[in-house]
């Protein structure tokens, strides 16, 4: 698939993410904006050369997680390409983990309609 | 509802094809949130790969055309483009060559000159080089119209195919129309309708209405409830099979998540040290 590699670097090393020809933000994929030592629980994340075509599933199944209190996403400006996400889990997982919980989580839920649409298809026939 | 029990149920969406045929196929995702429906929904309009013209380069054009609506028309042609990743790796931003090359891009041709009266020049007198990457064809037309001639005029022109996503240009995008529909009686009144004095009469119920229960005339209106029930009608351009589409869609997405997750393991020691903005002052 198209641009999900970067391909270029600035003079940072920081890589350069060109949307689909749209000049786009440059950074790491995904950096913390803020946090607070004494809550790792709580953390919001920027997510670089992403949309609402993530960002708002990537919501909806953290929010999923019973250990996460809130969950929520913006795009702070719709010239720059990214995302923010933020969680506050309850304290007994870290805003990390409960990340990586929603990425897996999600990831397996595409997989799954995936296989099961691929498996209807092939039965309808 | 604890965890386990949503990764076991939940997460498991139900599919269910309604039908299909050649352009178009319909199905009902079901048992998910809105949020992966509509997420789908983008990945297949927005971010799937094909090819399409990009360049295009004139040796001779006597036709009433411009060169520039002629490579406008050019690249809105549709070109098979099912397996394009394993026949084209590069989309040409990727590629190592200096412009194009055969790893991320195909050469078509168009050479056509009037000796009739006057004939069409359609997407079948275009010429790939490539054996499968070329513009679709279809039994039941005779090509898409590209332009006019008249005796004597002549259009002669070398196109570059490239790889790309409709996110840059919509002439890459494989659907021509997405229907995306859930709720087909408003229950959850998530839309307003404009009346002028019946609802029923002015806004029929679409033929997914016929899926759901209708609701009673009294029934309280149940601020809790949630879009369950998504239908789908996905017709594509010819550039890709209806089904390939929908799954490349979801490769999309799958592809778009690992990235993030490969890149999240080194920002774990982050967390705690105030982050970018409070470093930063």
């Amino acid at each position: 698939m198209v641009m999900q590699e970067p391909a270029v670097q600035d003079e940072n090393g920081f890589d350069t993410y060109v949307n689909g020809g749209v000049p786009s933000t440059t950074g790491p994929k995904i950096e913390v904006v803020a946090s607070n030592e004494s809550d790792p629980g709580a953390a919001t994340f920027c997510i670089r050369d992403e949309d609402h075509t993530l960002g708002n599933a990537l919501r909806y199944i953290i929010m999923k997680n019973p250990a996460v209190e809130f969950c929520g996403y913006s795009i702070p400006h719709p010239s720059e390409y990214m995302v923010n996400l933020r969680i506050q889990t309850d304290g007994s997982i870290s805003a990390v983990d409960a990340l990586h919980r929603g990425l897996d989580d999600l990831i397996n839920l595409t997989s799954h309609i995936s296989s099961t649409f691929q498996d209807k298809v092939q039965a309808f026939k | 509802m604890n965890y386990s029990n949503f990764t076991q149920n939940a997460n498991k969406p139900f599919v269910s094809i309604t039908g299909q045929d050649q352009e178009s196929i319909s199905f009902i995702l079901s048992n998910t949130d809105l949020s992966v429906a509509n997420a789908i929904r983008r990945a297949m309009i927005a971010e799937v790969t094909t090819m399409a013209i990009d360049l295009v380069e004139f040796e001779n054009n006597t036709s009433v055309l411009t060169d520039e609506f002629i490579a406008h028309r050019l690249g809105l042609i549709p070109l098979f483009s099912s397996d394009v990743d394993t026949m084209i790796p590069f989309t040409s931003r990727e590629c190592s060559c200096q412009q194009y090359c055969p790893s991320c891009s195909v050469e078509l041709h168009l050479n056509v000159k009037c000796d009739q009266e006057s004939r069409s020049v359609t997407s079948n007198d275009l010429i790939s080089v490539h054996q499968q990457i070329k513009p679709i064809t279809s039994e039941s037309d005779s090509g898409i119209l590209i332009a006019k001639l008249v005796k004597g005029q002549e259009i002669s022109l070398r196109c570059i195919a490239k790889k790309g996503i409709a996110k840059e240009h919509a002439k890459w995008s494989p659907c021509a129309a997405v229907a995306f529909e859930y709720d087909p009686h408003n229950r959850l009144r998530h839309t307003t309708y404009w009346v002028e004095d019946d609802v029923k009469s002015e806004w029929p119920v679409s033929k997914n209405g016929e899926l759901e229960e209708e609701p009673a005339e009294d029934e309280p209106f149940d601020y809790l409830a949630k879009p369950n029930k998504f239908y789908y009608n996905v017709e594509t351009t010819g550039a890709l099979k209806p089904q390939e589409a929908i799954i490349a869609g979801l490769k999309v997405l799958q592809k778009k998540l690992a990235f993030i997750k490969k890149n999240v393991e080194g920002i774990a020691e982050e967390v705690g040290t105030g982050g970018v903005e409070e470093r930063m002052f």
